[in-house]
């Protein structure tokens, strides 16, 4: 089977970041640093990103849970006495690696390599997409806004570039239709030729593209649609700061996924009707996570109603643990407790959980500080099961202020072979840690590995200074 | 750059009185601008939380912020035991010596005259070889405490070429 990793982010002019290249994103990726240094805004971007490269739709900068504002407040901002002009773009770019595994669990070698950029423009207020460029080494192909709105196609290989008229495509009135169009060029990749007439842009390159030149573009445009193309790919799943406060009852409603995760009552209702084989593997799995955190041990369904539209409530039940004369030691089962009753931070938790462990969830997950009213032993377990998640083709890309979760995340993967330990495969090369360092108008990302043994790599040397400066006082050194 | 502190200097680092070139290594470790590393791994690791309130202390921190590595101490051990097997070492800090060779760590601090020899000892740590550390020497059999010495000690200190892989 075939699915994608999104290996590298590329930030330019956009918010707090002036030119950001090669940033590692990995299975497992931790965004670390200050408070307003950008990292909210980095998984804005990526959500974009998505959006455009794998749901072939318009971008929204004010959709919850992040709202960005307008072109003025995103674009980079430079201080008056720049000399540089204040940028008119900001953009943004991916690379896209396929992960194909063989039956012997191996990666095939020479898989191409995408990157998939896109350009955004001041337009009134808001920020429009402008520019959508795919390259993979020296061949590329772009979808680009001319100054009076239309969209012109062009391509390139290195024998020379060329502006592409395509029969089959009509004007796009909208960015939506130029995303479509986009795609559409792509995903003809293999009929191209016959539909295409071209003009060359570079005097000094080849006059029309040669048969060699559209092998490569076909081939270039045919691989990455085939990837992205993929009902394997959902919209990213991003959770807000600050999920939704539980309810006592709730009624039923849609189980549209939302940031707050108000939809995960009524999703869980729904499966506990609709699918019981389906539920049970689902409860088991959210009680497995509820033990391991200390959170809950039983979670079920009670209906108010004598049919499938009534009212319906959430119950959690913690068992205990006694211990008699003679070392002997039992369980107590505790009471049902309504989620409202028991403390918040199982309903914070809870819709983070539940999208992770959901039989369709999303491949790319971009969570904001998950560990909100958690205790630590309950923020490590949420470690570990980032971990164990990010190891099944899943995409983790968490913003967080946790030691304690990264801490977990580093001692799963120094023993991941022990499995006592354990359950994640992830290997040290699967996590990036990324730490947001503010300079005075810029924020620099510094990319950060682990090793083996569960070693920071590559820390500058500001790394968790104010934390080193605390424990010298503390310990009057 | 990556350092081993021996057990019986720990306290030049980590304690509370410690003279200018103990401070100075500590600063290079822990200060804002500290470049330093310092790994740890195998017996010695025992050895040192044993040594030192101070260090015990830090660990931790150090090692979140990635200025402490730890090595499993399957691999030192093993690098020990071949060490001891053909009999290389004089002192009897082979752990410290096969620390070095795992983790390519060529800064010792240390004021143990046999580990020093060994450290040094090209046949033992090469590419690049070994420097030493130490804040004491021997004048007319008494001890005698080295004050820092900018050029020497801070000299290692600057050094790029002590770094773990």
């Amino acid at each position: 089977m075939g699915f994608t990793t999104v290996n590298q982010i590329t930030l330019k002019n956009f918010r707090c970041f002036r030119n950001e290249e090669g940033i590692r994103l990995a299975p497992l990726t931790l965004l670390v640093g200050e408070n307003s240094t950008g990292k909210t805004s980095f998984l804005a971007m990526i959500r974009a990103l998505w959006d455009v490269a794998y749901i072939k739709r318009d971008p929204d900068f004010k959709e919850d849970p992040y709202d960005l504002g307008s072109f003025s407040d995103i674009v980079h901002y430079r201080g008056s006495r720049d000399p540089l002009p204040i940028p008119t773009t900001f953009e943004a770019g991916l690379d896209i690696v396929p992960q194909f595994v063989t039956e012997n669990n191996e990666q095939p070698k020479n898989l191409p390599r995408f990157n998939f950029k896109v350009v955004f423009e001041k337009r009134g207020a808001v920020s429009n997409l402008s520019q959508m460029r795919l390259s993979s080494g020296d061949v590329w192909g772009e979808y680009m806004s001319n100054k009076d709105g239309h969209w012109q196609a062009r391509f390139g290989t290195k024998q020379g570039t060329w502006n592409a008229n395509h029969r089959l495509i009509g004007k796009a009135s909208s960015n939506d239709d130029a995303i479509w169009n986009f795609n559409y060029w792509l995903f003809s990749g293999p009929n191209t030729k016959e539909h295409i007439s071209t003009e060359p842009i570079d005097p000094q390159g080849a006059n029309s593209p040669d048969s060699s030149d559209w092998e490569k573009i076909t081939k270039l445009f045919s691989n990455f649609s085939t990837l992205t193309h993929s009902p394997f790919h959902e919209r990213a799943y991003a959770s807000a700061p600050v999920r939704s406060k539980p309810h006592r009852t709730y009624d039923p409603a849609r189980t549209i996924r939302d940031p707050e995760g108000d939809h995960i009552p009524m999703y869980l209702a729904d499966m506990y009707l609709q699918d019981k084989g389906q539920w049970v593997a689902l409860k088991k799995a959210l009680e497995e996570f509820g033990q391991n955190s200390g959170l809950f041990d039983d979670i079920t369904i009670n209906y108010l109603g004598e049919h499938e539209g009534g009212p319906f409530q959430v119950y959690i039940r913690k068992h205990h643990l006694r211990k008699y004369e003679g070392n002997k030691k039992g369980i107590i089962k505790g009471p049902h407790r309504n989620l409202i009753d028991v403390g918040y931070g199982v309903s914070q938790a809870l819709p983070i959980i539940m999208e992770l462990l959901r039989p369709d969830a999303s491949p790319i997950f971009l969570f904001q500080q998950p560990e909100v009213h958690l205790h630590p032993s309950a923020q490590a377990a949420l470690g570990s099961l980032f971990c164990e998640i990010a190891s099944t083709k899943r995409q983790l890309i968490i913003e967080t202020h946790s030691d304690h979760l990264i801490n977990r995340v580093r001692m799963d993967i120094r023993d991941r072979k022990k499995i006592q330990f354990t359950k994640t495969q992830l290997k040290p090369e699967d996590v990036s840690i990324l730490f947001f360092e503010r300079g005075d108008l810029d924020v620099k990302i510094h990319s950060l590995r682990i090793d083996d043994d569960g070693n920071i790599l590559n820390a500058p040397q500001n790394y968790r200074s104010f934390f080193l400066e605390e424990t010298k006082r503390s310990l009057g050194l | 750059m990556c350092a081993i502190i021996d057990s019986n200097s720990v306290h030049e680092v980590f304690g509370e009185n410690r003279h200018q070139t103990g401070e100075k290594f500590f600063d290079w470790l822990c200060g804002k601008k500290g470049k330093g590393r310092l790994v740890v791994g195998g017996k010695l690791r025992g050895e040192l939380h044993r040594g030192s309130q101070g260090f015990r202390g830090m660990a931790e921190e150090l090692y979140a912020s990635g200025k402490l590595r730890h090595i499993s101490d399957e691999k030192v051990d093993a690098e020990m035991n071949k060490l001891d097997e053909q009999g290389l070492c004089n002192s009897d800090d082979s752990h410290i010596i096969a620390l070095a060779r795992v983790t390519g760590a060529r800064l010792l601090y240390s004021n143990d005259k046999d580990l020093k020899d060994d450290f040094t000892n090209h046949n033992l740590i090469n590419g690049p070889r070994g420097k030493v550390y130490s804040t004491r020497y021997m004048r007319n059999g008494n001890e005698v405490i080295k004050k820092y010495d900018r050029s020497a000690h801070g000299g290692l200190l600057k050094n790029p070429d002590m770094c773990c892989p």
